[in-house]
This record gives structure tokens, C-alpha cells and sequence, in this order.
């Protein structure tokens, strides 16, 4: 069987130069079509290859339909196939010419051979015209009592096609119940298998409209139902065996006894080659015994075994499939695997996506006992060649710091990681030691000593440039030189282009000043003015405020500025645990990949909590800046980016009522200053404190009577954003295809975003912040790439459309902008880079 | 749930969709290839995008099979599992069928892999993929198949009679085989996965096993394999013919084979104490160059001679050149800066090494970020871990059938860290 077709198909696809040759095949096809000559059959089987490879490649062979159904007489089974194939391609298409090959699929029904009789009845099945469906309820109706395994197969899974074609045509002919027969009754398996998808599929669309059908769907959960298919389990395939599986999962035992001869039946399953299976079977596991603790505990236990074995066996795609799942159960008892840890150890050469997981179970899982063979093993990683890896690991080291006991060695090996000398690992690091100073300041006389040698020069990321200076301000009185670095740091202020580092200078330096100040005034001075001409709304304001500060009263300004601090204590969770619970009861389902949810990704009406809980954030940031007005009782706000702590919470509830007489005036100020805020700019991404930091500086201000104008800024909002908007997929890409790009825009992304853009669902959910919507997104550093859409706020039909595609390594990001309303698509893009820009800074 | 499993299934290569199945009534555009591409080009590698993707329509299962992407796509929540492990019973499948997997192999026997995928999968759910049933049901293209269709004129290799296996009680077999020599070779194919650090200590070596068998008795015979030493496996999967009460109880495995090659039980054993070789890497920096040297030699002698040995490792970014040399086997540098060392086997009377230096960049002193070497070598005759088959019994069978068996260990991602 060589291929004859092999030449003529090799123009790519993308043109379709077939139209010569599919004339051409008419042509010949039409010649062989009536002859009986000997040999025919081989012809016209060279011929349908053709035609099969054109179609397969994308050229449109559906003229040669009624040529093709008029050489498909033949007894060849294998020309049948093919007619087969290309009468189901095209038929939809073609109603009228389908009518043709009724006939002798009708007929092929009768063959005598079963594997033709299945097939045509497959074939049949297939067509999906509606107006045909008269012609299938007989021979589905003699396929289902069909005395051969083969042919009830198929003309099970054929009323389920026929059921999506006409639902009424199915249910009229009474299939659903015969079905049901077949299922509890049929001595091939995989009939029962196939009966019971079909059924499941069928009764639950049904349940809607017919209570008969809801109560059939109930009975398929009852107790002989899944007995029977319990018992049988080992008869079917191993696909079926999901089926079943999944099935088994909805189904709630009476008692204890039940659940224990339950999991004893389905124990070997745990064992089976096929992974589907052994998932399948864990989440019954799982499910059975979610009210049982002690029981759900040994379950973790029995399973842990075989997942294991399934991601060190296995393809690698298999292997990261099973990881997440491992993943989700590690975080949900990292105890239980806690002595496992070295499975978790990353191989060079897997891909970064497995690698992270690793990184995040195995910080899960450090406990007393472990932690120093895995701080040792993540401090191999932090010299990989891979900078994200590294970085990952950094933030490993530093997360197990920040849980863990055992705090000694660690700060060590933090320590020695600046002495690597490599921007990236110096950058994490510092940041890190900022943290764990915050937690335990008992080590800052050996951290001080490390990074007090670390030249501010070779810092250049300005999470970490914060950090170090957040420290020589904060340890000033330990670092000898501390006043003269900030000042060098002050004079180079034009060249720092992080408002976040330059925010941390002012304070920095002020704070050293309080401390050391015949060594620091030079300094400040030089801050503050610097600080009162920057162009940074934020910046300038604090410059001003510590300016007011300092000339009203120095003790006061200890009091605001340098306050004796606690040790912070806990960390903000960043995935509720709400969102978690909802994942682990969807184990063995693509929200475990995806990390979240099902409802967050395949439902379009959801757009995640996220907004909501956004949306809330930014309500209730009027209220509480009036309560925090006086900030004597906060700590610096930019140190609250990564931290949160209970006792300062509490904190700053107090003060409200004693607060709240004094700054009376001031909370209509705050408000309108919020209100107007909001307008001209959709919401800031992270909920509270942020905003608040620069809400409060800004009534101080106003307290202090700068005479900043606390009216409602005069630019009328340019564009509002619906906060809810929704589109679902499918009309994007239609939307995507329709509209023309309105605007193609190049802009950089400054480097605390580049830092912060780990994953795509970093940056999904600042932008939603932003009422700006992710549709899909993809790609790991140092290319993502983002489909976004929004939806002008009283506009239902205003959408624009956006892909984004963001290189992290050129810190640049390429916009495509699609509007409905072209006229605003300028207004928008600019309002989508300013969302850009803001990613990032907290 | 079982609505739409999988929609589409494409196989692609290189840019072309070689294959389309629709599987049901919502049909997947196209374009969703033309997208999955863009992506995959988009991140260099495609072999690094993950395995379950989000498109903006579809959620794609992607499987990559000597350079052919088979994709699956799917707009509703299903279990990932099922979706991954049924791509690759497709490609094994084809593989098996076609002898191979490449385009070539695919474009010319592109009618059989339809016909197969109209077995393998229906309206979105699985339903065989068991091969000897499928062999049965479509016969493979082969030479013999050719000759006699051309001697008979019969061409179709669809064979007549109905599987017989799908009405046995035995499902993955078919109940009236006959072969002229009866006999059975059963393999324990083992792989090592091991860290070492740079010290020369064990970070983690663990070994995955599976226990191959190649079948061809007549009748329904009946298998009982036991081995000698049960308690070091770690965790076992099995087969389905295997049953598992005397496994639970005795730890021995009782089955009756399907017919051919396949894999009765795969295991994994953690914490081996010992590997058969050392690889010694030694670097120094001074001033701009970096001197390396990497030793290699048996450590615990396996009995056994260590074949197709080799050393991999990528040179650090900041290398600018190197200049390596061996006293035994071939060194060769590709341009992306992979060293691969081949050393073969290791010879009796002494010890194979590598030196030589590598340049830094300009302004660097010293090298810092330090290459990982990966090592493959191949021990046949030995299962590393230990693992011993005991005996073999055979029931239920006329005559004394041939029994044989092997044991082969090779590396699997066997790394050094210096």
C-alpha cells in the first residue's frame, strides 16, 4: 500500500491548491463509479485515499459528495470506512446528498458480518442531520437487541448521538429505558459501560424539564445500581472503570460498614496500570471517608504509595498531571508526607511547571525533622544557571525561615547566598532578609554584618533595593556607614525610577536621622527636597508629610516614623482556604491542574471571587482610612506589602473612636478624595492597605491644611469599566476574528512588575482589579501572553478586546487592542497601560 | 460528566495537522491547532509547554511522541488523567501498529489509524484500547498482509470475524490461540534515578522497575511468577490479567497472559544504598579559566560489564569556549554548549577520565554557577535492586513450554552535581 497520494499532498495546507485536482478526482471517480470491472475496487481505493488526505489536510473536498455516495456500493469494508469517514465529515453540510447514503448504510445494517453491521450503524449514527433521524430509530432499535456485543456497543453510544440530534426523536422512541435494561442486564460490559455514560448524559440534560428523568438519575445513585456496577468492576475496561468510579464518588453510603466494603472492593484498583484508574479510585477513597478523620488519615497513607509511583513512572506529561493532584494533597496535609520530602527534589532537567510544584511541596512539607535537608537541597537550587528556578528556591528558603523553628541554620545559609555574588540570588535574598528581620530581629547583629558590606550599586531590582534600604534605615545605629550610603543613594535620586525605592529612601533616611542625626541631616535634607520636587503624587506627599512632621515636632515624628515595632508574626494567605476545600472536592478533575476551581474557568457567569472580594476592598477603603487618619499607630504602610500582622490589626481598630472627633472634617474629605479616585482610575489591585497608605497620607495632608484641593478632581472619568463584565470564549474568538485591530501599541513594564510576573495569574488578577477581565492566558517566564476583554460600564455592547503578550527578559509588553467602538479604543489602551504600568507596585 | 470527553483529537507535526478525528457533534475548529502552535513556538520549546493547557475556547491535552504532538481538546471538566493516559494508549497503539511513529509511517497508513480511532474512542468516551483486541478487530499492515492480498485479491485488512475476545471472560485475550512453539521470556527492565551531590553522598536514588513479558502460548494458559525476595518492592501497579488476592496474601503473581509483549507489572524500590559506578567532578577557577576533570569508575561491582556509558553536561552561559580531552572514548561540544563525553565501556585496566579548561567570559574571576553531569550506562543481566524472579510455573498447558528470562538496569535521570 504504498502512497500514491504522498506527492500531491505536500502543499501546505494553508493554500488550498487542491481545486485542479479535486476536479480532477471528480473526473476519475465518476468513471469508476458504475464499473464492475475486476481490479475496481483497488482504484477507487487509491482514489478515496486521496480524497481522505485531501480532507484531512483542510482542502474542501465536499463537491465530490454525490461521487463519492455513488462509489460507495462496494463490499470492500475497507472502502466502506473510508466512505464512512467522509460521508460523516461532510454530510452536516449537505443534507440533501446524506439522503443518498441512507440507502446502503440502511442495508449495511443487515449485513450478515457484525463488524459491518456496527459500523454502519456507527456511520448512521453519525451523520447528525436532523431530518434524517426517521431513517435511525429502526436500526438503532435492532441494533440494541442485537445478538452481538460489538453491535449493541455501538447502537448504545448511537442513542446518545441520536439524543443530541433530536432529543424528542429519542425519548419518544422510548431508548432511555431500553438503555436502562441494557445496563442492568447485558453480559458484555462494555454495553453497560457505554449504556451507562449515555444514560448519565441523557437523564441529567432531561432533569430540567422531566421529573421522570430526575428520578431516574437519583436511581442511578441507589444502592443496587452501584452495587451491580461495583461488583462487575473488574469486567470493564479500564475507561469504563472511571466511569464507574466517578460514579461511585456521588454515591453516599448508608453506614460505616458500607464505606469499608466499599473501599476493600475497590482497594487492587490502587494498583492498576492505568493512572486514570488509580486517580479515580483515590477520589472515591477520599470522598468516602471525608467525615471519617482517623480513616481519612490512613487513607492518605494507603494512597500516597501509589501516586508516588505514578509520577516517577510514567511519561512526563502523565507525571506532572499526577503531581498536581499530589500537590493538592501535600498542601492539604503536608504532615503526612513529611518524611517522603525527597521525592520532591528537583531533577535538572525537568520542566520549570514541575519544578515549582516541587518547590512549593517541598516548603509545605518542612517540618523540625526535615528542614535541613531541605534547605540544603534548595540552597543546590539557588546556584542553578535558571534564574527563576533560583529565585524560586530563594523564596523557599526564606518561607521555610518563616515558619520554621529551626531559624539558626537558615539564616546562615541566606547569609551565604549573598555572598554567591549574583545579582538575581542577591536581589531574593535581600528581600528575604528584610522579612525575617521583621519576624525575628533577634538575628539582625549577624544579618546587619553581611549585608552591610553588599554595595547598593549591585542591587538593581527595586523590590530588593527597597529591602536594603528599608534595613540601613531600619538598623542604622548598627551599620557605620548607613548615613553615607543613603546619602550617595540620595544624590543618584534622579536615576531611580522606582517610586517604591525612592518612598523607602525617604523614610530610610529620615529614620537614620532620628537615630544619628549630625550624620544624617545632610542627607535628609537633600531627600526631602529631592522628595518635595519629584513627580511622583506619592512621593511628594510623604516628602511634605515628614516635612510638616518634623517642623510641628521631632518626638512626634519619632513616634510616627520609628515606633518600637513587634515581630510580625504570620504570613496573608494568598489562596482562601475556602477555594482550596472547593478544589480538593473536584480531585481528579482539570481544576487541579489549573489550580483552581472548575466554576472559576468553565463557568462563564463566575468570574472568581477575586472581584468580589476586590471590589469590597476598595468599599471599604473610605471607611478605614478615616478610622487610620492617625498614623502614629501604623507601621510604615510599604513594610505591610508582604506581612501581615494580628497584633497591629488589632492595633488599628483602636484608635477609631478617640480618632474620630478629631478628624470629623477630614472624613468627608477622604471620602470624595476616594470616590473621585475610583472614578478616574478603576480600582487599585490589592485590597487594603495600599491604598489606604496613600489615602491617609493624603487626609494628613489635608488635615495639616496644605491646601491640597480635596474637591473631586475636574477631569471628567474618560472611561468607566464594568467591574462584572462578561464575555464567554466563544464569543471572543468570534469577536477576535470580526473586529479589526484598532490598535497595535508597544510599551515597557517597569521592573517590579517584571519581578512580580511569576505566573500569568499574577498579573490576571491585578488587572481585574482594574475591571479589566482575563479570557485566557499562557506561558511560562520569559514570555506570557494574555487575552483580556472589558466592557464599557453602561455599554453592554461597548467590549474591547485585547492580547497581550508580555516579554519579561526585554521588560516589554505588545498590545493588540479590538474595540466595538473604535473612537475609544485610545482612551481605553491608555487606561490598560496605566493598569500595566501599576503592576507590580504595591 | 461523559458529555464530550474529548472532542477532537488532532495529531500534528511540525505544523500540520496530519490527523482529524471530530468525536462529537460540536466541532472543533481548527484554528485551535493554529493556536496551539503559536504558543508553543512562543515559548521556544514546545516540549516545555504543560501537558493540560487553557486555550481561550478549549482546554487542550497535549502529548509529544517522537516529535508528534498529540493534542485532545475539550470544553468541559474532566478528569486530566483520562485525557493524558488515553493520548498515549493512542500513540503506543499506533507505535504498535505502524512499527514506529513518524509522519511517514502516519501519512501512509492514515486509513488504518482512523479505523483505529473509530475502535479506540466513540463519542468522546474510550472505549478499547486493549491491543490484542484491537489487532484482532484490524489487522496491522505488514509485508505478509501485502503479498496475500495481492495472491488472493482480498484486500481489506479488516478482518472478518469478530473479535473473540470481546465475548471471552478473559477479556485481553482471545480463547483459541495456537502457536507452533510455545514460550515465554519475562524481562526485569530497571531504571535508576539517582542525585549525587557534589561531595560524592547519595541525595536520592530511587529505582523503577517493570516487569516485561512477551507471550506466546497456546490455549489459555495459566501463569504463576514468584520472586525470591517480594519485600523489597516499594509499591507495585499490575497489569489487569493479574489477580490480586494472591498477590495481597503470597505476593505472587497469578495471571493468564494476553498474547504478545506486554508489561505485567511496573514497581518502584526507594533508598538503594549503593550505585555501580562513581563520576568524580572537579572544577577549580583561577583567574579567568576554569580547570575541570571528571572521573569515572566502578564502584560497587555489579558482576556484570556497564555498557554505552556517557557523561552529559551543559556548560554554564558564561563559558565562552573549552577544550576538553579524554584517555578514553570521545568528546564532543556542540554549538549550544553541550558536552557529551561517550565512553562506552570501562575499560579493565584503568580508569577513564576527562580534563581540560574552560575560558570565562571577560571580568569574570571565577566560575559560580556549576554544570549538573548526566549520566547513562546500561548493565544487562542485573536488576540493581536486587529484585530476583524465582520460579516461573506454567498450568493449563499440553506441553512444556520455553521459559526465559533477563534483567537489564540502565540509568534514568542519573545526575552529578559538582
Amino acid at each position: 500500500m504504498s502512497p500514491p497520494a504522498q506527492p500531491q499532498k505536500s502543499p501546505s495546507p494553508s493554500q488550498p491548491s487542491g481545486k485542479g485536482e479535486v476536479s480532477d478526482l471528480k473526473l476519475q471517480l465518476r468513471q469508476l463509479a458504475g464499473s464492475r470491472a475486476p481490479g475496481t475496487d483497488d482504484a477507487k481505493r487509491e482514489l478515496f485515499k486521496k480524497v481522505i488526505s485531501y480532507m484531512t489536510v483542510g482542502i474542501d473536498v465536499s463537491s465530490l459528495f454525490s461521487e463519492m455516495v455513488m462509489c460507495s456500493a462496494t463490499s470492500d469494508t475497507v472502502l466502506k470506512k473510508m466512505c464512512y469517514l467522509y460521508v460523516g465529515n461532510y454530510a452536516k453540510g449537505n443534507p440533501d446528498l446524506a439522503l443518498l447514503t441512507i440507502n446502503f448504510l440502511q442495508k449495511d445494517c443487515r449485513d450478515e458480518d457484525p463488524m459491518i453491521r456496527g459500523l454502519a450503524l456507527r456511520s448512521l449514527c453519525s451523520l447528525r442531520v436532523a431530518n434524517l433521524v426517521e431513517y435511525l430509530v429502526g436500526p438503532m432499535g435492532s441494533g440494541l437487541k442485537d445478538n452481538n456485543g460489538y453491535v449493541r456497543t455501538v447502537a448504545t453510544i448511537g442513542v446518545l448521538k441520536l439524543y443530541h440530534i433530536s432529543s424528542t426523536t429519542c425519548i419518544d422512541a422510548d431508548f432511555p429505558s431500553m438503555l436502562k435494561d441494557l445496563m442492568l442486564n447485558d453480559p458484555d460490559a462494555q454495553v453497560v459501560a457505554n449504556c451507562l455514560s449515555a444514560l448519565q448524559e441523557i437523564w441529567s440534560l432531561e432533569a430540567s424539564t422531566s421529573e421522570e428523568a430526575s428520578r431516574e438519575r437519583e436511581a442511578l445513585l441507589s444502592k443496587p445500581v452501584i452495587y451491580y456496577l461495583l461488583n462487575r468492576i473488574k469486567d470493564f475496561s479500564e475507561w469504563a472503570q472511571c466511569l464507574v468510579l466517578d460514579l461511585v464518588v456521588k454515591y453516599i453510603p448508608s453506614d460505616s460498614n458500607e464505606i469499608f466494603d466499599i473501599m476493600n472492593l475497590l482497594e487492587d484498583r490502587l494498583q492498576h496500570a492505568n493512572g486514570a484508574v488509580v486517580l479515580a479510585t483515590i477520589k472515591v477513597f477520599l470522598h468516602l471517608t471525608l467525615s471519617m478523620t482517623d480513616v481519612h488519615q490512613q487513607v492518605y497513607e494507603r494512597i500516597k504509595a501509589p501516586l508516588l509511583t505514578l509520577v516517577s513512572s510514567g511519561s512526563q506529561e502523565l507525571s506532572y498531571a499526577v503531581l498536581c493532584h499530589l500537590h493538592l494533597l501535600v498542601m492539604r496535609a503536608p504532615i503526612l508526607f513529611s518524611s517522603d520530602y525527597k521525592h520532591f527534589y528537583c531533577q535538572y532537567n525537568e520542566p520549570f511547571y514541575v519544578k515549582k510544584l516541587k518547590l512549593e511541596m517541598l516548603t509545605a512539607v518542612a517540618n523540625e525533622s526535615n528542614t535541613y535537608e531541605i534547605v540544603t537541597e534548595l540552597c543546590e537550587y539557588a546556584a542553578n544557571v535558571d534564574v527563576p528556578i533560583a529565585r524560586e528556591s530563594i523564596r523557599a528558603v526564606g518561607k521555610i525561615a518563616l515558619q520554621q523553628y529551626d531559624v539558626n541554620a537558615i539564616v546562615d545559609r541566606l547569609l551565604q547566598f549573598l555572598e554567591m555574588d549574583k545579582d538575581h540570588v542577591t536581589a531574593e535574598t535581600l528581600v528575604l532578609v528584610k522579612d525575617l528581620l521583621r519576624k525575628y530581629p533577634q538575628w539582625s547583629h549577624d544579618c546587619i554584618a553581611v549585608v552591610g558590606n553588599i554595595s547598593s550599586k549591585n542591587v538593581q531590582e527595586p523590590k530588593a533595593k527597597a529591602a536594603l534600604i528599608w534595613m540601613l534605615g531600619e538598623y542604622s545605629q548598627d551599620i557605620s556607614d548607613a548615613p553615607y550610603i543613603l546619602e550617595s543613594l540620595v544624590e543618584n535620586w534622579e536615576d531611580e525610577h522606582s517610586a517604591e525605592v525612592r518612598l523607602h529612601l525617604l523614610t530610610a533616611v529620615l529614620k537614620c536621622f532620628l537615630r544619628r542625626p549630625p550624620e544624617t541631616q545632610k542627607a535628609l535634607g537633600a531627600a526631602l527636597a529631592a522628595g518635595l520636587a519629584d513627580s511622583h503624587q506619592d512621593v511628594h506627599d510623604r516628602a511634605l508629610f515628614y516635612y510638616r512632621l518634623l517642623q510641628y515636632n521631632v518626638n512626634v515624628t519619632e513616634r510616627v516614623v520609628d515606633p518600637p515595632k513587634q515581630a510580625v508574626s504570620v504570613f496573608a494567605d494568598t489562596q482562601s482556604s475556602e477555594i482550596k476545600d472547593r478544589i480538593f472536592d473536584e480531585f481528579n478533575s482539570l481544576s487541579v491542574v489549573y489550580q483552581k476551581p472548575s466554576y472559576m474557568f468553565t463557568d462563564k457567569e463566575h468570574r472568581g471571587p477575586f472581584e468580589f472580594s476586590e471590589e469590597l476592598g476598595s468599599l471599604s477603603v473610605g471607611v478605614e482610612s478615616a478610622h487610620n487618619v492617625i498614623p502614629a499607630q501604623r507601621v510604615d504602610a510599604n513594610d505591610n506589602d508582604l506581612l501581615l500582622s494580628t497584633s497591629e490589626k488589632e492595633e488599628n481598630k483602636g484608635p477609631s473612636s478617640n480618632g474620630s472627633s478629631y478628624n470629623a472634617p477630614v472624613y468627608d474629605g477622604s471620602i470624595s478624595l476616594t470616590v473621585s479616585q475610583t472614578q478616574t482610575e478603576t480600582p487599585y489591585s490589592s485590597p487594603a492597605l495600599p491604598t489606604q497608605a496613600s489615602q491617609s497620607t493624603l487626609a494628613i495632608d489635608d488635615l495639616l491644611g496644605l491646601g491640597l484641593p480635596a474637591a473631586p478632581s475636574p477631569v471628567p472619568p474618560p472611561l468607566k469599566l464594568n467591574v462584572r463584565a462578561a464575555l464567554d470564549p466563544n464569543t471572543f474568538q468570534r469577536k477576535w476574528g470580526q473586529l479589526p485591530v484598532s490598535l497595535t501599541q508597544e510599551c515597557s513594564i517597569n521592573p517590579q512588575g517584571i519581578a512580580a510576573l511569576t505566573t500569568p495569574q499574577v498579573l490576571i488578577r491585578h488587572m481585574q482589579g482594574h475591571s479589566i477581565h482575563c479570557i485566557a492566558s499562557g506561558g511560562q517566564a520569559p514570555n506570557f501572553k494574555f487575552f483580556f476583554f472589558a466592557q464599557k460600564a453602561e455599554e453592554p455592547a461597548g467590549f474591547f478586546l485585547v492580547e497581550c503578550v508580555i516579554n519579561t527578559s526585554s521588560s516589554k509588553a505588545q498590545i493588540k487592542v479590538k474595540a466595538d467602538d473604535q473612537s475609544t479604543s485610545q482612551v481605553f489602551s491608555d487606561l490598560f497601560q496605566s493598569a500595566l504600568s501599576k503592576f507590580g507596585k504595591l | 460528566m461523559g458529555e464530550a470527553d474529548q472532542e477532537t483529537l488532532y495529531a500534528t507535526i511540525c505544523r500540520e495537522v496530519m490527523l482529524e478525528k471530530q468525536l462529537t457533534g460540536h466541532k472543533v475548529d481548527r484554528s485551535i491547532c493554529a493556536w496551539f502552535w503559536e504558543q508553543s513556538i512562543s515559548q521556544g520549546e514546545f516540549v516545555k509547554l504543560p501537558p493540560v493547557i487553557a486555550s481561550p475556547t478549549h482546554y487542550l491535552f497535549q502529548i509529544v511522541r517522537e516529535g508528534i504532538t498529540f493534542l485532545a481538546c475539550t470544553q468541559v471538566e474532566m478528569p486530566p488523567l483520562m485525557g493524558i493516559e488515553f493520548l498515549s494508549r493512542v500513540a503506543d497503539v499506533l507505535s504498535d501498529y505502524l512499527g514506529g511513529l513518524n509522519e511517514d509511517l502516519i501519512k501512509d497508513n492514515f486509513v488504518i489509524v482512523y479505523e483505529l480511532l473509530d475502535e479506540m474512542i466513540d463519542n468522546g468516551f474510550p472505549l478499547t484500547t486493549e491491543l490484542n483486541i484491537l489487532r484482532e478487530m484490524i489487522a496491522p499492515p505488514n509485508f505478509v498482509n501485502k503479498v496475500l492480498s495481492v495472491v488472493t485479491g482480498n484486500t481489506s485488512n479488516v478482518s472478518n470475524t469478530l473479535p473473540g475476545a470481546t465475548a471471552s471472560c478473559v477479556p485481553w485475550r482471545t480463547a483459541d490461540l495456537k502457536h507452533a512453539s510455545n514460550e515465554v521470556y519475562v524481562d526485569l527492565v530497571e531504571e535508576i534515578d539517582a542525585i549525587i551531590s557534589r561531595d560524592g553522598a547519595l541525595v536520592k536514588c530511587d529505582v523503577y522497575g517493570e516487569v516485561q513479558v512477551n507471550s506466546s502460548l497456546s490455549g489459555l494458559p495459566d501463569l504463576t511468577l514468584s520472586f525470591a525476595n517480594p519485600s523489597v518492592l516499594n509499591d507495585a501497579r499490575f497489569h489487569p490479567c493479574v489477580r490480586f488476592r494472591p498477590w495481597e496474601s503470597h505476593q505472587i503473581l497469578s495471571f493468564v497472559p494476553p498474547d504478545g509483549q506486554f508489561k505485567l507489572m511496573t514497581y518502584r524500590i526507594k533508598k538503594l544504598k549503593n550505585t555501580p559506578i562513581y563520576v568524580k567532578p572537579q572544577l577549580s577557577s583561577d583567574a579567568g579559566t576554569c580547570r575541570i576533570t571528571v572521573l569515572v569508575g566502578i564502584r560497587n561491582d555489579p558482576g556484570k560489564t556497564i555498557d554505552s556509558l556517557m557523561v552529559h553536561f551543559q556548560l554554564p552561559p558564561c563559558v565562552t569556549s573549552a577544550d576538553l580531552t579524554s584517555n578514553h572514548g570521545t568528546v564532543n561540544i556542540l554549538a549550544n554548549k553541550t558536552c557529551s563525553w561517550s565512553i562506552g565501556r570501562i575499560p579493565k585496566d584503568k580508569a577513564p577520565s576527562m580534563s581540560g579548561t574552560l575560558v570565562l567570559e571577560a571580568g569574570l574571576e571565577r566560575l559560580h554557577t556549576f554544570p549538573t553531569f548526566k549520566v547513562d550506562f546500561k548493565i544487562m543481566g542485573v536488576a540493581l535492586s536486587g529484585l530476583q524472579i524465582d520460579k516461573l510455573d506454567i498450568k493449563n498447558l499440553p506441553n512444556r513450554p520455553y521459559k526465559g528470562f533477563r534483567a537489564l538496569t540502565q540509568a534514568g535521570e542519573y545526575e552529578v552535581r559538582s
